[in-house]
């Protein structure tokens, strides 16, 4: 993800597109998982969380519009920076609910005993 | 607007009696300018200072009088009598024009010549009919215009005081003149009046009434009518909104000037003097036009683009416009004049365009130096760097770094602060150079010029008759292919399979190799795919004899394009080079395969519009990235009768700095001069190989975004394989901070290729542009052709995002914001209530952008163009330079029949004829015969009535039979050797295409239809504005909110 302003100058588009877009399959498949857990294990609030952000992802994936296209790297440069630094603003906070509601839990957890 | 709709409506009624009420604007300027009026009209001398100029102007400019006459007429027919224009249009248009001749032959001498009194007598007899007394009387206010639009080349200031005198003093003179004209004669006077009646008294009496009481509103307000309150806006404006009526009612009717020659010369000088006035212009120079009445005297651009000719002072060293063209050449300082601004703020860059004779850019060897560089910025030298330190020294015009200069560069400076050896050095006094680049500038040898064609040999290929004429016209270029003797050469061909080709020299023949793994595609023969053409010349030869007969049998229907094209790249991938690729059929097979997703008329008008216009197969767009990384360009030469996705296959062309040949329907019959001709073209016209292109610029501006058709290969740096002069690039500058400091901003544009011989140089254009702090300037300093040109990118780029009817609102909108931004720069001062207002610079933008919705690629819907057509269409307009462009959107219309009829033809009269129609069905004459010819094609339209005379001449006895069949050779008349010597000149003017000529008989549906009729721009057609329509739609959304 941060390889968007790493190709401002130093690497040329065909390597930085190929890059981020062998990591694209991967995080899209992993967030996939991470809330179906959630959905499972019973944590409605946490999927819940999840959904918009699969639900993107999942939009982008069937109008074909995950994968970088090298020929409009730079034209789409802005809109893609802009983009995935709002995913790991998402993500992050993501992060820190779970973390909450994992230290919550297991606060229960000690006062039950 | 509101007075004056009601006012119009009553002219026809009776258009000329409404006239007497023109009388109160008298008076009423009489009590404007009253007391004025007594003082001003004995002292004749204070009329001079305001006659003058427009005296001078006219013999200097000779057109200009001219032009105003001819003016009137048509407005006369045209607004008030908006029906019956066409019997009484020509008998009025006839005696206006043959009474401007006289008048204006004699104009020339001088003032004293009081010509016009000549010319009066024929000017009577229209009066009568309509009443002599009106037309005379509106010049009171009238004189503003002529008077005024010579003025503004010399000096707004002065002009006003001069002005409300004048008008006065015209009134006076006049009512005498109304009953005996001729007898004035004494004095200047009258050749003022003379001069200005023929202009304004039509076109004034039939706008008088709605004048009557609310005068400043004069809404009907053509500039030059307005006999408003504020004189000196007037002449101001007079001169603005003079110029564009000046060109256009030129054209109207040419039919009369032609023959009238006598009208004819002045016509050249004069939009020249026009072209003057406008960029000479120092004050505030809004034009005003009536959208809704006088459609005739609407500017056109009858006279093609004209380029920024003069530059301001001290930009004299600028590039040629032909290789840099600034959208306004005035900077904004501020990111708010940006966002004011509202057209799009950037550049045109045709790098390698053709130069004439002997101004071809100068080629520098910078052996023993180095080129010179600045070390912070890489900015070449050129003439805007100056010298310090007793000339050790030199300070960088863009990042302002002083630099070292090296030893063998070093001159001594003169008292001036001048280089001693400036004149031996050409790249410190010309804003076009060339370098030769040393070896740092190299990442591999030099390549040599490559050629590989990939000629698609299916049944439908064979049967359009195109290998052949591909073959021959290959075979026919040969020995002038550029870089001879190192180019290289290489075929392969492929049906359901791909054929590769060994051309090894020591052979006789080619031996033909054929691949069917279609999955997996290899090359079977290491090297020998590619050889060097001066070696092999007698197996290519043997080859391209060959290649019609081999495949004459084929009945093939497959094509593996997806898998021919890998195997291209690998063969080429080594070197880099040109691809052209010559497809028929539908890729069917192996990688890349489209379906057929064809023209899907439920798609338009949905969110997924665009995606017909994008590729399918992300393939396409991942192999021209790598054609591009391996400097290999790619033309793609289109021929299928089908769909054929050009949306996917010409990506190719698109992002290797290709171009798309479209020939729908090819067949070797009809098409094989035109193909032939634009192969030809592609394959001996100079070459630049594996360029990069890079546009640097001044601290505090930077260029964001790149329009055409090229591969970006980092943020400003645009890789092209293959350019040559045909190309053209644009780009879009922003605003990196708030507020610049410097005076001027420069520009360099560099493009280092491998030019055919071998040499590696680098071309530099450098030019400057000031900073200005005022909205005005920018809009005054405006340039048309490189605005339509960056609009029509962006509106065919939008066309792959969203629908078509998003791209034409898009450019409505622009055009709109941006002249009620002007508008609200002028109309509250001026009080200009109800007109339309532009900058003079600007004045053909609006037509512009009208054909820009009506072009191919953004017309209509579903049915109004095929889907290839309309791709294929968009790739072009991509990549054309400005002036080929704005012929596209706005294409020439000639009248030929009087020209074919005259008995000699030199070639002087030649240029005569070349007389530009404005498009629009009533230029058409059904006796007449026509030429239209937008660079691409050339289309002859027979009149319905036209004398069977000349289509026999031309025709021969083909004259009767079905046009669409008969083909246009030279016959044994005089008539027929004229035509073609015509259409010669015309295609000569534009070899970049050939322009194939159809025939068309007028009546003859549906090809009149979508040959001419759909294309005359500004006429109502299947749902589109005309013309007036859209100005006056633009009209009230600039007055909304404004």
């Amino acid at each position: 993800m941060c390889l968007a302003d790493l190709e401002f100058d130093y690497i040329n588009p065909y390597d930085s597109s190929s890059r981020i877009n062998k990591a694209i399959m991967p995080e899209y498949i992993t967030e996939a998982a991470l809330c179906l857990f959630y959905l499972v294990t019973g944590h409605w609030c946490m999927s819940l969380i999840c959904a918009p952000y699969l639900y993107y992802n999942v939009r982008l994936y069937t109008r074909q519009k995950h994968l970088i296209d090298v020929t409009e790297i730079f034209n789409q440069l802005h809109a893609e920076k802009k983009q995935r630094l709002c995913k790991l603003f998402y993500l992050i906070v993501l992060l820190f609910l779970a973390i909450f509601w994992m230290i919550l839990t297991a606060l229960e957890d000690h006062d039950m005993d | 607007m509101g007075t004056e709709n009601p006012g119009r409506p009553s002219f026809p009624a009776s258009p000329f009696a409404a006239a007497p009420p023109t009388i109160t604007p008298f008076s009423n300027s009489g009590h404007v300018g009253g007391s004025e009026a007594s003082n001003l009209r004995p002292t004749r001398p204070s009329f001079p200072p305001n006659t003058l100029p427009p005296i001078t102007a006219g013999p200097a400019g000779s057109g200009e009088p001219p032009a105003f006459r001819p003016a009137p007429p048509t407005r006369f027919n045209d607004p008030s009598l908006p029906a019956p224009p066409s019997s009484y249009g020509p008998p009025a248009s006839g005696t206006f024009n043959r009474f401007p001749t006289p008048p204006f032959g004699s104009m020339p001498p001088g003032p004293p010549a009081r010509a016009p009194l000549v010319g009066q007598p024929p000017f009577q007899p229209p009066p009568s009919q309509v009443s002599p007394p009106p037309p005379f009387r509106p010049q009171g206010q009238i004189p503003a215009v002529p008077m005024g639009s010579p003025p503004p080349g010399v000096n707004t200031p002065q002009i006003d005081s001069p002005f409300p005198a004048s008008r006065p003093n015209f009134q006076p003179s006049f009512p005498p003149t109304a009953s005996g004209y001729p007898a004035t004669g004494a004095s200047s006077q009258p050749t003022l009046p003379g001069y200005v009646k023929q202009s304004n008294a039509p076109f004034q009496a039939p706008q008088g009434p709605p004048v009557q009481s609310p005068f400043q509103a004069t809404p009907v307000g053509y500039a030059p009518s307005a006999p408003t309150p504020t004189p000196h806006y007037l002449s101001q404006q007079g001169g603005l909104a003079q110029a564009p009526p000046v060109a256009s009612p030129y054209g109207l009717h040419s039919r009369d000037q032609i023959q009238h020659p006598g009208t004819m010369p002045p016509m050249g000088s004069m939009q020249g003097l026009i072209e003057d006035f406008s960029s000479l212009s120092i004050g505030s120079v809004p034009g005003s036009i009536d959208p809704g009445v006088d459609s005739k005297a609407l500017p056109r651009p009858l006279d093609g683009d004209v380029e920024p000719n003069s530059l301001p002072e001290g930009y004299s060293v600028n590039c040629n416009a032909r290789y840099l063209r600034l959208t306004t050449n005035a900077i904004p300082n501020s990111q708010s004049l940006v966002s004011r601004w509202h057209l799009p703020l950037g550049a045109v860059v045709c790098p390698l365009a053709e130069a004439p004779e002997g101004e071809e850019v100068s080629v520098l060897n910078f052996v023993s130096t180095g080129i010179i560089r600045c070390r912070r910025c890489r900015t070449y030298v050129n003439p805007f760097i100056t010298f310090t330190d007793s000339g050790r020294k030199w300070r960088c015009n863009i990042c302002a770094l002083l630099n070292d200069v090296p030893g063998d560069y070093f001159a001594h400076l003169d008292a001036t602060g001048r280089r001693v050896d400036l004149d031996q050095r050409p790249e410190l006094t010309k804003g076009s150079v060339e370098f030769v680049a040393p070896t740092e500038y190299m990442v591999r040898p030099p390549m040599p010029p490559l050629y590989f064609f990939l000629i698609d040999v299916s049944i439908s290929a064979v049967r359009s008759g195109m290998i052949e004429v591909v073959a021959k016209t290959i075979k026919s270029c040969l020995d002038d292919l550029p870089g001879y003797p190192r180019t290289q050469i290489g075929f392969i061909t492929y049906d359901s399979t791909v054929h590769f080709y060994n051309m090894k020299s020591s052979l006789t023949q080619p031996q033909m190799m054929v691949v069917t793994d279609l999955e997996d595609i290899f090359i079977p023969l290491p090297d020998d795919l590619l050889v060097n053409l001066s070696e092999s010349r007698t197996v290519v030869d043997a080859f391209l004899d060959s290649l019609p007969t081999m495949f004459q049998d084929n009945l093939n229907m497959e094509s593996a394009f997806g898998p021919a094209l890998k195997a291209a790249f690998m063969v080429m991938s080594q070197l880099g080079g040109k691809l052209l690729i010559f497809q028929n059929t539908m890729p069917s097979l192996g990688v890349g395969r489209l379906k057929l997703r064809g023209d899907d008329p439920r798609a338009y008008g949905t969110d997924k519009e665009h995606s017909l216009r994008v590729p399918e197969d992300p393939f396409y767009k991942q192999m021209a990235a790598d054609f591009t990384k391996y400097q290999i360009g790619v033309n793609v030469y289109a021929f299928s009768d089908k769909y054929s996705d050009l949306a996917s296959i010409g990506t190719l062309a698109k992002y290797t700095g290709g171009q798309v040949y479209y020939y729908p329907s090819f067949q070797a019959a009809n098409h094989s001069e035109k193909l032939s001709h634009e192969l030809t073209r592609d394959l001996t016209r100079e070459t630049a190989w594996e360029a990069v292109m890079r546009i640097r610029c001044g601290k505090g501006i930077r260029f964001t975004s790149y329009h055409g058709n090229f591969m970006l290969r980092s943020t400003d740096l645009v890789a092209l394989p293959a350019v040559d002069c045909d190309k053209a690039y644009a780009m879009q500058l922003s605003l990196e901070e708030t507020l610049l400091t410097n005076q001027t901003v420069y520009f360099q544009v560099a493009l280092l290729y491998t030019a055919s011989c071998g040499e590696r140089r680098i071309r530099v254009h450098t030019a400057a542009a000031p900073v200005v702090s005022d909205l005005g300037e920018m809009y005054r300093q405006a340039d048309n052709g490189a605005i339509v040109s960056l609009l029509s990118r962006l509106a065919i780029e939008k066309t792959m995002s969203s629908k078509l009817e998003d791209a034409r609102s898009n450019v409505h909108l622009r055009i709109v914001k941006a002249l009620r931004e002007y508008r609200n720069l002028y109309a509250v001062q001026h009080r200009l209530g109800g007109r339309l207002i532009y900058p003079e610079s600007l004045k053909f933008l609006p037509l512009y952008g009208l054909a820009l919705c009506k072009s191919t690629p953004l017309r209509g819907g579903y049915a109004d163009v095929p889907l290839d057509e309309r791709c294929a269409a968009g790739f072009t307009m991509m990549a054309l330079p400005v002036k080929s462009l704005l012929k596209l959107l706005y294409p020439s219309l000639i009248q030929l029949d009087d020209y074919l009829l005259k008995p000699s033809a030199n070639a002087d009269e030649f240029r005569k004829v070349m007389k530009r129609l404005p498009l629009t069905a009533d230029s058409l004459d059904s006796r007449g015969l026509y030429v239209y010819d937008d660079g691409l094609q050339l289309v002859l339209w027979f009149g319905r009535m036209l004398s069977p005379d000349i289509a026999m001449n031309l025709l021969g006895p083909d004259a009767a039979a079905e046009l669409s069949r008969v083909t246009l050779v030279e016959r044994e008349t005089e008539m027929s050797r004229k035509l073609m010597l015509l259409l010669k000149k015309l295609r000569e003017s534009d070899p970049s295409y050939y322009q194939l000529c159809h025939l068309v008989r007028q009546g003859e549906q549906p090809r009149e239809g979508f040959m001419v009729l759909t294309k005359l721009v500004e006429d109502q057609t299947g749902g589109t504005n005309g013309y007036v329509d859209w100005l006056v739609q633009l009209h009230r959304q600039v007055q909304q909110n404004a």
